[in-house]
C-alpha cells in the first residue's frame, strides 16, 4: 500500500476563542492534486501554514512523508515547497539575492539550481527583473518569483494557498502544466482555492472544508453523489455540502427587494 | 473643499503613511519583540499589529525625545554659566535639524514609494484638493516635532538673554531650521528609495546605496555624539566664536547651523559687533533663502505626488540567471547584509566599525603608550557598541523571516550568522589598535590579551543576545521595551565580565599576566557555554 504524502490527523488551530481548524483528517497521496475547497475563513490557509510549518498547531499533527511537521519540521520542510495566498519574500533583496540564499540554505547543487532557475525564470518571464528589488515589482510578479522558489529544489509535496490568484492566463496555464508534471513523477499538490472553475478542472480529489473541518472528500462525482445532486456544478455541490445554499438565496432575495426598491423610489 | 476639511481628512493617509514606513522599516520596531509568539500567530499578523501601535504613540515618544533633546544644550546657561549662547543655539539647531531627518527618513519612505494614499485618487476630489490633502499629510509627518523643538529653543533663549528681539530670531532660525531638515528628510528619502533602491542594482547604483549608507551612519552616530559630548563642546565651540579674530570662528560663521548660532547670540547682546557675527549675518541671510527654496521645492514634490509614486523597474534587462551557493551560515549573513543595506534606518551598520575605531583611538590618543586600563575601557566600549547590532538584525527580518522558516533551517545556523556579522563589525577596531601598537608599545605585551579575550566577549555577548531576541515570546505589551533592554543588558553582562575578572585579579596581585590570562579563560568559558546554549537550542 503506498503511503500519503501529506497526512493530518485530528489538526486543532486555536486563535484565543476562536477555533480555525476543529480536528481536521486530511491525506494527500502520491500523484495526487488536492484541492482543499472552502469559503474564507474555513480554515485552508492554516492547514496550508501548519503543514508548512509556519504556524504551531493547538492539537493533532501533520507529516510529509512521514515526517512530523512539528516534531521534525526541518525533514519535513526539506520535503515541501511553500506559495503563500500573498508572498512571504524577502522584499528588500532581488529575486537572484533571494535564490541565492535559498539555494545555499538548502544545500541545492550549483548546476541542477542553476539549470532550474533559469528554466523556472524563462517560463514564468521574469529573467528580467532578477536583479530589481523585490519590492518595486508587481504582485503577479512577485507571485512568480514566491513560485519559483517554492518549485526550485523540487520538493515531493507543494504547498500551494490560492496560487493563481495574481497570475496571468499564460503563467496560470504554464503553473497548471508543472503541477500535472509534478504529480506525474510522484509528488503530491495540496492546493487551496475558493474558485470552483479551478478545483474542478485541476484537482484529482477536492476536500470541502468548512468550519475547521473537511465535511466532505472526493472526486466530483463522489462529491455529487454525496450531496444527493446528480450532475450538479461543483457549486451547487459545495453550496448543498456547506448548507449555504438556502442562506444565500436569502440574500440574494433581500439585495433584489432592496435594489427594485431603490429604482421605485 | 476647505482647508480645515482637508486637514482633518490628511489624518487618515498621515496614519496609514505612518504605519507602511513602520512595517516596511520593521528595524524600527524596536519597542516590538520578535520572539516565539510571532511564530504562534503569524509572523505578518503579528508585525502588523506592532506597527499599528507603534505608529499611534511614535510621534509622540519621538517628539518628547526631540523637546529633550533640543533643550539639553541650554541647560549650561540656565544652571549659572557665564558664557554666551551661540554655541547652545548651534548645538540645539544641529540636533533637532538630525533628528527630525531621522524621524523623516523614517516616515517618508512610505510616502515616496507609494505616494500617500493612492486611495485617494479613486475618490470623486479634483486634482488640486488630492494635492491640498497630501501636502497637509506630508505637515503631519513631523508637526509635533517641529512645533515642540522650535518652542523649547525660543522658550530657552528668552529666559537666557532677556531679549524679545533674540527669541523672535530664534523663531526664525528654528522655521528655517525644521523647514531645510524636512526638505533634506523628503530628498534623501526620494533619492534612497525611488532611485536607487527602486532601479536595477548595478555596480553605481550600489556604490552610490553603500556611499550614501556611510553617510548616513555618520549622521546617525554623530547624534550620539554630540550628545556624549555636549558638555565638553559647548564651551569649546563658545570660546572659539567668542573670540572676534580668530579665523576658525570666521569659517565656522559662514556654515549652517553655526550661522544661526551667532546671529541669535549678536541679536541677543545687542547688535552685531565684530567681524564674526557680520559675518553669520550675511550668511543667515543666505540660509533664509535657501530655505525658502527648500520649502517650494518640498511643497511641488508633495503636490506631484497625487498619482502615487509608479511603480520602478529597471530599464536595463537582464539575461542572466545565475545563482550563486554559499555555506548555510554564510548565506544567512550574506541575506542580513543585503537587507539591511536596503534600509537606511538599519545602515549606521555599515558605519559602525569606523566609529568604533574612532571611538577606541580618541581614548587614548594623547598617551604615549598602550596601557592596559585605557585598552580595557576602550574594548569594553566597542564591545558595547556592537551590541546595537544584534537588536537591529533581529528586526530587520520583518516580515520575509515567513519565508525563512518554510526552510529547514536550524535556530542556531540564524543565531550563528548573525553573530558572525556583529562580531566582525567589532574586528577592525581590533585591527586598528594592533597597528597602533607598532607605534606605541604596550605597557605590558600581556595586553594583547585583552584584545582577544575582548573578541571572544563580543562574541559570546552577540550568540546569547540574537539567541534571546528569537527565542522568548513576549509576556505583554507594556513590557515590550522592558525586555528588549533586558536581552540587551544581558549581552553587556557577557561583555563586562572579562574585563570585571581582569580589575579583581590585577588590583591585589599586580600582575598583568595573571589578570590577562583570567580575562581570556572566562571570555572563552562564556563562548563556549553560550556557543553550547545555542547549539542545543
Amino acid at each position: 500500500m503506498v503511503d500519503a504524502l501529506i497526512e493530518a490527523h485530528g489538526l486543532t488551530k486555536s486563535y484565543g476563542t476562536f477555533g480555525a481548524l476543529n480536528g481536521l483528517e486530511l491525506k494527500v497521496m502520491p500523484g495526487e492534486i488536492y484541492g482543499l475547497l472552502g469559503p474564507n475563513g474555513a480554515g485552508k490557509t492554516t492547514t496550508l501554514r501548519i503543514t508548512a510549518g509556519l504556524t504551531e498547531p493547538t492539537k493533532g499533527s501533520v507529516a510529509v512523508s512521514g515526517f512530523d511537521a512539528t516534531k521534525d519540521p526541518l525533514h519535513a520542510k526539506a520535503l515541501t515547497g511553500y506559495v503563500a495566498e500573498i508572498p512571504i519574500l524577502y522584499e528588500s533583496l532581488t529575486p537572484r539575492a533571494l535564490l541565492d540564499f535559498e539555494a545555499s540554505v538548502r544545500g541545492l547543487a550549483n548546476d541542477s539550481v542553476n539549470r532550474r532557475a533559469r528554466q523556472l525564470a524563462e517560463a514564468f518571464e521574469v529573467t528580467s527583473f532578477f536583479d530589481t528589488p523585490i519590492a518595486t515589482l508587481s504582485m503577479g510578479t512577485k507571485q512568480k518569483i514566491a513560485i519559483i522558489a517554492a518549485l526550485l529544489h523540487q520538493p515531493p509535496a507543494l504547498l500551494l494557498d490560492e496560487p493563481l490568484n495574481s497570475l496571468d492566463a499564460r503563467s496560470s496555464r504554464i503553473l497548471k502544466e508543472l503541477l500535472s508534471l509534478h504529480v506525474q513523477r510522484g509528488g503530491a499538490v495540496l492546493f487551496s482555492t475558493h474558485v470552483m472553475e479551478i478545483a474542478q478542472r485541476l484537482c484529482s480529489r477536492i476536500g470541502i472544508i468548512f468550519g475547521g473541518k473537511i465535511v466532505a472528500e472526493g472526486d466530483l462525482d463522489q462529491l455529487r453523489a454525496r450531496a444527493g445532486e446528480k450532475d450538479a456544478t461543483l457549486e451547487e455541490v459545495f453550496m448543498k455540502l456547506t448548507n449555504e445554499a438556502s442562506e444565500v438565496e436569502s440574500i440574494v432575495r433581500m439585495l433584489r427587494e432592496s435594489f427594485f426598491d431603490d429604482e421605485d423610489r | 473643499m476647505r482647508t480645515a476639511d482637508a486637514w482633518r481628512l490628511s489624518a487618515i493617509p498621515y496614519s496609514e503613511m505612518a504605519f507602511r514606513s513602520i512595517l516596511q522599516n520593521s528595524s524600527n520596531m524596536w519597542w516590538g519583540s520578535f520572539g516565539r509568539g510571532s511564530a504562534e500567530v503569524s509572523g505578518r499578523e503579528d508585525l502588523v499589529k506592532r506597527a499599528l501601535r507603534i505608529a499611534r504613540f511614535d510621534k509622540f515618544i519621538i517628539t518628547a525625545f526631540v523637546v529633550v533633546a533640543t533643550s539639553a544644550p541650554f541647560l549650561p546657561q540656565t544652571l549659572g554659566a557665564s558664557y554666551g549662547i551661540s554655541a547652545s543655539v548651534t548645538l540645539s539647531l544641529a540636533v533637532s535639524f538630525a533628528l527630525i531627518i531621522l524621524y523623516g527618513v523614517q516616515t517618508l519612505s512610505s510616502f515616496v514609494t507609494s505616494g500617500p494614499s493612492p486611495v485617494l485618487s479613486t475618490l470623486p476630489l479634483t486634482r488640486n484638493e488630492v494635492s491640498l490633502v497630501n501636502l497637509l499629510s506630508f505637515v503631519r509627518t513631523s508637526d509635533y516635532l517641529v512645533v515642540g523643538s522650535v518652542v523649547c529653543q525660543v522658550f530657552f533663549v528668552s529666559i537666557v538673554t532677556g531679549s524679545a528681539l533674540s527669541a523672535l530670531f530664534m523663531l526664525l532660525a528654528g522655521a528655517m531650521n525644521s523647514v531645510m531638515g524636512v526638505g533634506v528628510a523628503l530628498w534623501l528619502s526620494s533619492i534612497f528609495y525611488r532611485n536607487i533602491l527602486g532601479s536595477k542594482q548595478g555596480r553605481r547604483a550600489g556604490v552610490l546605496r553603500l556611499a550614501m549608507l556611510l553617510a548616513w551612519g555618520v549622521v546617525v552616530l554623530g547624534i550620539g555624539v554630540l550628545f556624549a559630548a555636549a558638555g565638553y563642546l559647548i564651551p569649546l565651540v563658545q570660546s572659539v566664536l567668542a573670540s572676534p579674530d580668530a579665523l576658525t570662528g570666521s569659517i565656522l560663521s559662514l556654515f549652517y547651523p553655526f550661522s544661526l548660532g551667532i546671529s541669535v547670540g549678536a541679536v541677543a547682546h545687542g547688535f552685531a559687533s565684530s567681524l564674526i557675527e557680520w559675518t553669520a549675518l550675511g550668511a543667515t541671510v543666505g540660509y533664509l533663502l535657501v530655505a525658502v527654496a527648500v520649502s517650494r521645492w518640498s511643497m511641488s514634490s508633495v503636490a506631484s505626488f497625487p498619482e502615487g509614486a509608479s511603480r520602478i523597474t529597471g530599464s536595463e534587462r537582464t539575461k542572466d540567471t545565475s545563482v550563486s551557493l554559499h555555506k548555510p551560515v554564510t548565506a544567512y549573513a550574506l541575506k542580513d547584509l543585503r537587507a539591511a543595506s536596503a534600509n537606511l534606518p538599519s545602515a549606521f551598520l555599515f558605519a559602525l566599525p569606523a566609529f568604533e575605531t574612532l571611538v577606541i583611538l580618541l581614548i587614548r590618543a594623547f598617551l604615549p603608550t598602550l596601557r592596559a586600563s585605557t585598552l580595557l575601557v576602550a574594548m569594553v566600549l566597542g564591545g558595547m557598541f556592537s551590541l546595537v547590532l544584534p537588536l537591529v538584525l533581529v528586526s530587520s527580518e520583518g516580515t520575509g523571516f515567513d519565508f525563512a522558516k518554510t526552510m529547514p533551517l536550524r535556530m542556531r545556523t540564524i543565531v550563528f550568522s548573525k553573530a558572525l556579522i556583529a562580531t566582525a563589525v567589532f574586528l577592525p577596531a581590533i585591527a586598528v589598535v594592533l597597528t597602533e601598537s607598532l607605534l606605541k608599545p604596550f605597557t605590558s605585551s600581556f595586553s594583547i590579551l585583552i584584545l582577544l579575550a575582548s573578541i571572544l566577549a563580543v562574541a559570546a555577548a552577540s550568540l546569547l543576545e540574537v539567541r534571546l531576541f528569537l527565542g522568548f515570546a513576549p509576556s505583554g505589551r507594556v513590557t515590550f521595551a522592558l525586555q528588549e533592554f533586558g536581552r540587551m543588558a544581558a549581552g553587556a553582562g557577557v561583555v563586562l565580565l572579562p574585563a570585571t575578572i581582569y580589575a579583581v585579579a590585577y588590583i591585589p596581585t599586580l600582575n598583568h599576566a595573571l589578570a590577562a590570562g583570567a580575562m581570556v579563560a572566562v571570555a572563552s568559558a562564556e563562548l563556549l557555554a553560550i556557543s553550547e546554549f545555542v547549539r542545543r537550542s
